[in-house]
């Protein structure tokens, strides 16, 4: 691959990245969240096509304008999350992309012994192939997605994360698989976050960061530190608010969890946000932090423990109660399109709708005081609008998102949480959002914020809990939270090597 | 800079009147004046006010009718128990009118409320227990239906409507002004009112856009499709109650040629068929239009067969011709 970059919007996912694979060589891709890895392998995959750059196999350029033509050309590819139908055969997801056919019609003896092969070269040769993949425990299906990629007799074999859901005899086991393909000759891709993992496996080694290759090397030139020093870097782009010195207060938290847990997701999550505080989730993607989120706000149903505000007991079991006066919440989510606005409708619409409660009687909304209520946000948040008339969707990603944060200030909440509210967005935007927190938790609102990116957590967090698996394993204070303490604990490095020496 | 100049470029293309009109609501009216045009060829008392007024008459009951239906549409659902919520509408409010004088004043109020009955099991099985709605309100109908064969043991209904009731679909009250146009635009305008001015109408759009977003935002969102369903019932039942009152009588089949024009009217009003978007004007020129359309293939003395395939091709292409518009992404 040379020189590949692709944009998402205004923000660059990827900038001339570069990669060589070889055959007969596994090759880790490393990197954090966000720096760019999984765009690389989407269009690797033919799943997104890049902006620019070329990609070469075996020295002839090729383009995949779809998933089909790259599996054609022989990549297949592992993701992160599975690709299986529950309620189908392990043979019939095998085969699924291409079945065996007599006749027009699936060839079901040939489809059996198709995945039986499969099954047997990836080292799962004990899952029937007629069992429904429901039926399976996940790390069974991990096995079984493998053996779909295998069927497919690819040349090139990218895993994105495939052993995050396995058990430790499961990996071992698909590791001698990957070393016996290895020895076949296929080129393997493999990215994981798991530093001796890669150890173990990778011929060679590829570090990315924000989009670009940083650096290449032999497996085992490097030690730890000096690869977590080069995904990090030394790129400090972003401004913060200098953050006020905290005195003790005896007033009882704002927010308050006691051994929160929602199924085998969030596990005795114990923390406390006091009034003033800006509190970060850091941690890997995905490690729980979302649905701690969505917990809190009672979007999630079935959850156990206990939830404090001011002090008090308080059940929330729908947003709508979340929002009451009595708790005072609002929740920033995740993904602006399709949870915080409604693209079509207006500004105007989009920014009063959590709040129209407030501005009408008995159902009949004043739009005086809505209107005065927007221009008041409008200008606070210095969003830039053709007026409060035009379809939110008209904007750009940061006045989009300024609109979402502008529509939950109108309720003055005293509790706010925050999913990742600067990813897309551009950096002036960031640093208002930034400067916003800093100025809301000063005027008394408790603050809990997620964020993949760890700068972030740094310059705006006065705490920082970090999530691994759905636990919290550290947190950290003040001048503690600094990146290799947060990558470190993020990767639960410490405690693998704790676990490794006992 | 660049946002303003592309917001305002589509408005300066049309004719200034026409500011802040749907595309979609405009083309709804041309056609109108295009098949009004179109009918003078056959006979000039297509244009006579005598016509136009006896096709508002008609069209206020599929108004009604259509009324409910978009409120449902807004918000990405379907409501096909419209025949025989029409047909219970009638049905019941007749058998109710058997019952003495408390019967004749009670008639049209528990048609209506037998309908806001159907409404309601729609609307429970829709918001609270996740039935997709194509499904629940096809069953509803069944059941409705079945009840319906079973009150009446099969026949007609030998009950006749209320003297209220036959005022209300043919009399009028201001002269020249059929009652049925005059309920028609009482309702219009409290659906209008309804759906720009409170915060039911706020959230029907919202969360017929986005249903997770408008959760998200803490709107109690079953209770708002619930609402919606019951009020779509209600209407379907009234409609039905005015028909009666229009044939005296109720009938069996008296909706069945309701539910395809409710919705194709609903949507050839530029309201999107996976909700949140489109205004009630739109709905009324939908409404007029398939009016004009089924009484000027009447005139033309089209056979039975040929109306109905005519009707079912002019539905899809004008569904082809504006019902597609990108959404704004």
């Amino acid at each position: 691959m040379e020189g590949i970059s692709k944009r998402y919007g205004g923000v660059r996912a990827l900038e001339k990245a570069e990669l060589v694979v070889e055959a007969g060589r596994i090759h880790a891709i490393l990197g954090e969240n966000g720096a760019g890895k999984s765009t690389l392998i989407k269009v690797m995959a033919g799943v997104v096509s890049p902006d620019e750059g070329r990609m070469l196999l075996d020295g002839k350029e090729v383009r995949f304008a779809a998933p089909a033509d790259a599996r054609a050309a022989g990549i297949a590819c592992i993701f992160q999350e599975l690709s299986l139908v529950p309620d189908l055969s392990v043979a019939d997801n095998i085969a699924i992309a291409d079945p065996p056919r007599r006749f027009g019609l699936i060839d079901r003896r040939a489809q059996r012994l198709l995945a039986e092969e499969a099954l047997a070269r990836a080292g799962a040769g004990d899952i029937h192939p007629r069992a429904l993949v429901r039926d399976l425990p996940l790390s069974r299906r991990q096995m079984v997605e493998i053996a779909k990629a295998l069927a497919s007799r690819p040349r090139i074999l990218i895993l994105d994360e495939a052993t995050s859901a396995l058990t430790a005899a499961d990996v071992a086991k698909v590791f001698a698989v990957l070393k016996r393909l290895r020895a076949e000759g296929l080129a393997l891709l493999y990215i994981s976050h798991r530093m001796h993992e890669i150890a173990e496996l990778a011929d060679e080694c590829t570090v990315f960061r924000n989009g670009r290759n940083v650096e290449s090397y032999k497996a085992g030139t490097r030690t730890d530190a000096e690869v977590v020093q080069m995904m990090i870097g030394r790129e400090y782009s972003n401004v913060f608010p200098p953050k006020p010195q905290r005195s003790d207060d005896a007033a009882p938290p704002m927010l308050e969890c006691r051994e929160l847990g929602w199924g085998g997701r969030l596990r005795d999550i114990n923390f406390s946000v006091r009034a003033g505080e800006v509190v970060g989730l850091g941690g890997l993607d995905g490690q729980g932090q979302r649905d701690l989120l969505l917990a809190l706000f009672g979007v999630l149903r079935g959850t156990t423990g206990e939830v404090l505000v001011d002090g008090r007991p308080a059940t929330i079991a729908s947003p709508a109660q979340a929002r009451s006066a009595k708790v005072g919440m609002a929740l920033i989510p995740e993904d602006r399109k399709t949870e915080g606005l409604m693209l079509p409708m207006t500004v105007r619409e989009n920014l009063s709708f959590a709040v129209l409660d407030r501005v009408s009687m008995a159902g009949i909304i004043d739009r005086e005081a809505e209107e005065r209520l927007i221009d008041e946000m409008v200008q606070l948040l210095a969003i830039k609008t053709a007026g409060i008339d035009v379809p939110v969707g008209a904007l750009s990603g940061g006045n989009q998102q300024k609109v979402v944060i502008a529509k939950w200030l109108m309720r003055k909440p005293r509790i706010i949480l925050l999913n990742d509210p600067t990813r897309g967005i551009d950096v002036g935007t960031k640093q208002e959002i930034y400067q916003l927190l800093r100025r809301l938790a000063d005027a008394g609102a408790a603050i809990l914020f997620y964020s993949t990116d760890y700068d972030e957590l740094i310059g705006c967090c006065d705490r920082v809990l970090v999530l691994y698996d759905g636990r919290i394993v550290r947190e950290l204070e003040g001048s503690g939270i600094t990146e290799h303490a947060l990558i470190s604990s993020a990767l639960n490095v410490e405690a693998e090597t704790r676990g490794a020496a006992a | 800079m660049s946002e303003m100049t592309t917001e305002r470029q589509p408005a300066r293309r049309l004719p200034k009147f026409l500011h802040g009109v749907d595309p979609a609501v405009a083309t709804a009216f041309a056609c109108i004046l295009l098949l009004l045009a179109f009918g003078s060829f056959y006979s000039t008392s297509f244009l006579s006010p005598e016509y136009l007024l006896q096709q508002l008459k008609v069209a206020s009951f599929l108004g009604v009718i259509a009324t409910g239906m978009m409120l449902v549409i807004l918000l990405g659902q379907i409501d096909l128990s419209v025949p025989w919520s029409v047909a219970v509408g009638g049905m019941m409010a007749c058998a109710a009118a058997a019952f003495g004088p408390a019967g004749e004043v009670l008639a049209i109020p528990f048609g209506i409320a037998c309908g806001m009955a159907i409404g309601l099991v729609n609307g429970i099985g829709v918001a609270y227990l996740r039935i997709p709605s194509m499904i629940i309100t096809l069953a509803t109908n069944a059941v409705a239906q079945g009840l319906m064969v079973v009150y009446t043991g099969g026949f007609s209904p030998q009950d006749s409507a209320t003297a209220a009731m036959r005022w209300l679909a043919t009399g009028s009250l201001l002269p020249g002004v059929p009652n049925a146009v005059v309920i028609w635009a009482i309702i219009g305008a409290v659906a209008v009112f309804l759906l720009t001015r409170t915060t039911f109408g706020r959230s029907v759009y919202g969360i017929g856009n986005r249903e997770r977003a408008a959760y998200l935002s803490g709107v109690d969102t079953r209770r708002i499709v619930m609402v919606a369903f019951i009020i779509s019932g209600a209407l379907s039942a009234f409609g039905g109650v005015l028909l009666a009152g229009y044939a005296s009588k109720a009938a069996q089949s008296m909706g069945d040629t309701y539910l395809l024009p409710a919705i194709a009217a609903v949507v050839l009003g530029g309201t999107s068929i996976l909700g949140g978007r489109g205004s009630y004007l739109g709905t009324v020129a939908g409404v007029i239009l398939i009016t004009l359309l089924q009484s000027i293939l009447s005139v033309m003395q089209m056979p039975e067969a040929g109306r109905q395939i005519i009707y079912g091709v002019v539905i899809v292409a004008m569904l082809l011709l504006y019902g597609r518009t990108p959404p704004v992404r």
